[in-house]
């Protein structure tokens, strides 16, 4: 019964659930990191046209950052799917609706569904931003590419900034459960702390939500 | 909501031959129910109506009445052990209920649970959870006194918490995943915290995971059902302490092959 | 055919009869244990500990259970805790203390060398149940509580939380699995046991019906060990389990196997009122509650004051004024027959006036809310649940309940009762508790002939047996599972008026009223009477619906209650026959002025073994005579 207890673990539930919540936290530390680089937005063109220059300038490092966080990405969105439909299969059907809501909240039980939006925005937030029109600016007497006109343009238009907030909306409600509920499942959930770690869970999902969204609206009602 | 005087009800129940037939819900009516009666005494009313018109009673799991030995079960209107706190369903009073309530009665339901006719479950999964890892290799006649080794109160009380599980599979029932992580957890949790349960707590740990996942059970969520519907109230914490356990047993506990002595 | 009731008690001192029987007791090497198969009827504590040890010496062992899961038994319900003589609380408890008080505790009618030796290995049972991790309620220093039981002046008792039995179970259990897993004990869940097979005077198989299909299912063995717990239930109404049932030991009975004393019947004192006619048992509250609560009945007859607004002196705390060297912690018969004194008086409370409080209050007030919930917390919010009344502010209401049998099979020192290779454990024997059990003592007895006393003697029967080849296609299995289905044809052909349930509750009212708490003979003889028309209306009018070949509850609930039908006709036959009280035993007729059991040593110290002759013949009582040569006969004083 007992194969080698590594790969054991990479094949059990708790295995996956413990990638899934790693990987997740990782990407909750990424937010910060990409909140604080939006927040640049408000210090004006230069200053965020300069912050993107010196990212690229790191190269072929950048390269390999982009390709962890990718894999993390894949890594949190794959399982995140396989545990879902296992789930699917492993609970009871029940004839009349099984009444939830005495442990699970709408942001635990909408995790797959804020997850798949959040999975479509972000091919949308790539496609449109990362990969959006190339303009060019001088910074310092360096030409740089002028991320800020393209984000500004992004942002310019209503749709745009009331689909990115509804995004920001879902990455809240799915880090509210999220934050919390990886700490549990790594093991960390102890009387002590675990109510702390929750509040931290919200209050992170508020800043993280409310600071992206706040920044697309800001530069919606600044124009380009 | 408490009901002082007697009442009469509409019992939706599921009905289902035997494993291999399709089930569904069929209404009953049952008149003049005392507030006093437990729950089962209320079934227990219909079914001594439906064997004097000669048909086969409704099918359900019960034995002890008081809520010790996890045989009872249900779903109750959508919830395990009809959802009140701390109760299983055969501690459910018809107080609870008021004159005219239509009340939906499935079996727990869950794919490591199939239906054996009825209300009636085969939870044998269970067992075989257990049987992975769920007790301490020791021997009779092994034990040192009693006394040996003093456990801390702290410690055994929460040991205690766990180990009231009874078995009952409500957390599985309850479970969005249907994930038996809660009864797991709680044998995992309570012999990993005592000094009785250490010695073989990774190997306990690697083994009961393993064999939970093989059973068809889901991965938890977190959601926290299982603990709100649990009869014995035992804390997600125990699912938390189990993770631990896991995980530090996969990347360090290693056994030779063909080391010899215990098997 | 005359019983052989050699006990079989090893000569010399009775403390060290135990260890004198191991030292020269027949062994089956370890080669040869595998060769051997041992059957297990019965998951409980006795069951449970039986099969895992056995199987851990090597013994293939086939166990059967009744529930869904060996973890479900009835052991599981017990609540107070579990007796043994560690005397670490260091109040001068002793192995010989702990004998002196459950042959006492059991009114003299107990065997001195099986009480000794469940006394000595009481010690190892507490060691073996730590090792295993049990949760045993601990002090601040890491040590092992204990706490006090009725009929005993020290305390000696070890708890987990109200949950002593289902933990102590779950132990046995998780030690049954791990033997399972190592496939050295198969496990037969929700079968039940529908007869014994006798192949050449041995018992050699059963024939087990399962529940889900229906079907009859043939099990051969080296030997058979029944471990299926009381017959509580055949007064309908008992603290007992649903399915926990006499009918394994019953058909025992019915091949040959001695029934002794079966009119020795616990009724416990502290147990959740009855109300209404749709109850479907009874509920006990732990006897450990009489630690700190305080049993009262109003002094006035028909008292209307609530209880917290009658004052202490319009109070009568019965048991404390009567026994004041062991008040409210006096053992179970007499506290149970007490309490129907005071009700018979006319001074019960609560709307049936079948009730006594026991009152809180005062622990309360001493200790403080705090400590209360902590000792009993999950019994009162049990009583809360069922009874909508808050115990720390409104006194409780309790009356007493059937409980536990301390008649069973008999069996000898060995543990096997007049079928060879038949051994019984725990509850379902006779051999321990006498006419009254003492409180925690239960668990006690089922583990210790489990662990510690079966796996030497079965060893010893097995050794020294000669053991045919005996296959599931012998005719004995044949003709045992034929007349099986015999029976069950008959039941489902009669498709009368009444249901199963309806004919248990005739029975259960009558074995209440006529061969409950006090019993007379006039009483009894009239309840012979009644149980033979309720049976013959059983073969006549009663209605099975459905078949043979599915999950039939109501037919499960039936085979029961025909043998409940036969082994209460024997209960009152036992108590009519018995002419003296005793523990459990109280013929009203035989009493002292002051209203306790008046025993008649010179006629009566015996065990009463009953011999089945047949369905048309009446059975034959045997004797079996106890010898006290350690213990002065005494009436028994908690004064």
């Amino acid at each position: 019964m007992m194969t080698s207890a590594v790969n054991h673990y990479f094949g059990s539930s708790i295995g996956r659930k413990q990638l899934v919540a790693v990987s997740g936290l990782l990407l909750c530390g990424f937010l910060v990191s990409h909140l604080l680089g939006n927040l640049l937005l408000l210090a004006g063109p230069d200053a965020f046209n300069l912050y993107s220059y010196k990212l690229f300038a790191l190269g072929p490092l950048l390269y390999v950052i982009e390709a962890v966080l990718a894999l993390i990405f894949l890594v949190h969105m794959y399982l995140a799917v396989r545990i879902t439909v296992e789930n699917k299969r492993a609970a009871g059907k029940y004839a009349v609706k099984k009444r939830t809501g005495r442990g699970a909240t709408l942001m635990s039980v909408t995790m797959p569904y804020t997850g798949l939006v959040l999975l479509v925005f972000l091919i949308l937030h790539l496609i449109n931003l990362k990969f959006g029109t190339m303009y060019t600016t001088t910074v310092d007497g360096i030409e740089m590419r002028d991320i800020y006109k393209t984000t500004m343009e992004y942002f310019a238009n209503p749709v745009s900034v009331a689909w990115y907030c509804v995004a920001m909306f879902c990455a809240a409600f799915h880090t509210a459960h999220g934050f919390s509920s990886a700490f549990h499942t790594i093991g960390w959930n102890h009387p002590k702390y675990y109510g702390k770690i929750k509040i931290i869970g919200y209050l992170y999902a508020i800043l993280i939500g409310g600071g992206f969204a706040f920044v697309s609206v800001w530069a919606y009602l600044r124009g380009v | 909501m408490a009901s002082t005087e007697n009442m009469a009800l509409n019992l939706k129940i599921w009905r289902q031959k035997n494993c291999s037939s399709e089930g569904k819900l069929v209404d009953y009516r049952v008149e003049n129910v005392s507030p006093e009666q437990s729950f089962l005494e209320m079934i227990d009313v219909l079914n001594e109506q439906l064997v004097r018109k000669g048909e086969d009673p409704i099918a359900f799991d019960h034995d002890c009445r008081e809520g010790i030995c996890g045989m009872c079960s249900m779903v109750i209107d959508g919830k395990a052990h009809g959802g009140f706190k701390n109760t299983t369903t055969c501690q459910v009073h018809m107080r609870l209920y008021k004159d005219g309530d239509t009340i939906v009665i499935e079996p727990f339901r869950a794919s490591a649970f199939p239906v054996i006719k009825d209300l009636t479950v085969d939870r044998t999964s269970i067992d075989k959870v257990m049987a992975a890892g769920g007790y301490v290799s020791a021997n009779t006649g092994n034990a040192p006194d009693g006394n040996a080794i003093p456990i801390p109160k702290p410690v055994a009380d929460e040991a205690m918490d766990a180990a009231a599980c009874i078995g009952c599979g409500a957390c599985v029932a309850s479970c969005p995943n249907g994930s038996g992580m809660l009864f797991m957890s709680a044998k995992i949790s309570q012999l990993a915290l005592l000094p009785q349960g250490k010695p073989e707590a990774p190997r306990r740990a690697l083994n009961m995971v393993y064999t939970h996942d093989s059973l068809g059970f889901g991965n938890c969520s977190t959601h926290g059902e299982c603990e709100a519907t649990c009869p014995k109230g035992i804390s997600i914490e125990h699912i938390s302490r189990t993770n631990r356990e896991y995980v530090k047993a996969a990347f360090t506990y290693h056994e030779k092959k063909n080391a010899g002595g215990a098997s | 055919m005359a019983f052989n009731l050699d006990s079989k008690i090893p000569s010399g001192p009775l403390e060290t009869k135990w260890k004198d029987y191991k030292d020269h007791m027949k062994r089956v090497n370890p080669a040869n244990k595998r060769k051997f198969t041992v059957i297990v009827v019965g998951t409980g504590l006795a069951g449970g500990s039986a099969a895992a040890t056995l199987a851990e010496l090597g013994y293939n062992v086939l166990s059967f259970c009744i529930q869904d899961s060996p973890r479900r038994a009835h052991s599981i319900a017990a609540q107070g805790g579990i007796n043994a003589a560690k005397n670490y609380p260091n109040d001068g408890d002793s192995v010989y203390n702990l004998f002196y008080d459950t042959i006492k505790g059991g009114d003299y009618r107990a065997r001195e060398a099986n009480v000794y030796r469940l006394a000595e290995v009481s010690n190892n049972i507490i060691d073996q149940m730590v090792a295993q991790g049990v949760p045993f309620a601990r002090e601040y220093g890491g040590y092992l509580d204990n706490r006090s039981f009725g009929g005993a002046q020290v305390s000696r008792t070890f708890y987990a939380r109200g949950q002593t039995g289902q933990q102590l179970l779950l132990g046995a259990y998780s030690g049954m699995m791990k033997m399972v897993a190592k496939g050295k004990i198969k496990q037969f869940n929700r079968r039940e046991m529908m007869d014994l097979v006798v192949v050449n005077g041995k018992a050699r198989g059963i024939i087990v019906r399962n529940l889900i299909t229906g079907e009859l299912e043939r099990y051969a063995a080296d030997a058979v060990l029944l471990c299926t717990g009381g017959y509580g239930n055949v007064f309908y109404l008992s603290t007992n389990a649903q399915v926990s049932n006499g009918s394994a030991a019953w058909r025992c009975h019915k091949r040959g196997a001695g029934f002794a004393n079966p009119c020795y019947t616990q009724i416990h004192p502290t147990c959740i009122p009855v109300h209404g006619d749709y109850q479907s048992k009874l509920t006990l509250m732990s006897e450990s509650l009489r630690n700190d609560g305080r049993v009262w009945v109003p002094k006035k007859e028909n008292e209307t004051r609530k209880p917290s607004d009658i004052p202490d002196e319009d109070r009568d705390y019965y048991l404390e004024r009567v026994y004041p060297s062991f008040g409210n912690l006096a053992p179970r018969d007499v506290s149970s027959r007490q309490a129907k004194f005071r009700c018979d008086e006319g001074k019960g409370v609560g709307s049936t006036k079948r009730a006594v409080y026991l009152d809180f209050r005062d622990a309360i007030k001493r200790d403080g809310k705090s400590t209360i919930e902590g000792k009993y917390g999950n019994l009162f919010e049990m009583y809360e649940r069922i009874t909508a009344d808050d115990p720390y502010t409104t006194p409780m209401m309790i009356y007493p309940a059937v409980h536990y049998t301390m008649g069973g099979l008999w069996v000898d020192y060995n543990l096997q009762s007049t079928i060879p290779g038949l051994h019984v454990l725990g509850e379902a024997n006779f051999s321990d508790h006498g006419a009254n059990r003492l409180g925690a003592s239960a668990l006690m007895q089922g583990l210790a002939d489990g662990y510690f006393v079966i796996p030497a003697t079965l060893s010893h029967y097995l050794a020294s047996t000669p053991l045919e080849k005996v296959t599931i296609e012998d005719n004995a299995f044949k003709d045992a599972e034929q007349a099986v289905m015999l029976q069950t044809s008959k039941i489902l052909g009669i498709k009368g008026q009444k249901t199963v349930s309806d004919i248990h509750k005739e029975l259960g009212h009558v074995m209440w009223e006529k061969v409950g708490m006090s019993r007379n003979e006039a009483g009894l003889k009239e309840a012979i009477n009644e149980i033979r028309k309720i049976r013959e209306e059983f073969w006549h009018n009663v209605n099975v619906p459905g078949d043979t070949g599915n999950f039939n509850l109501e037919l499960h609930k039936a085979t029961r209650v025909a043998d409940y039908l036969e082994l209460g006709e024997l209960m009152a036959l036992d108590a009519l026959e018995r002419q003296e009280s005793c523990g459990g035993h109280f013929r009203e007729e035989y009493q002292t002025p002051d209203n306790e059991a008046k025993r008649d040593d010179e006629n009566f110290t015996h065990a009463a073994v009953w011999e089945y002759t047949g369905q048309n013949s009446s059975p034959i009582r045997h004797k079996e005579e106890l010898v006290f040569e350690n213990v002065q006969l005494a009436t028994r004083s908690y004064k």
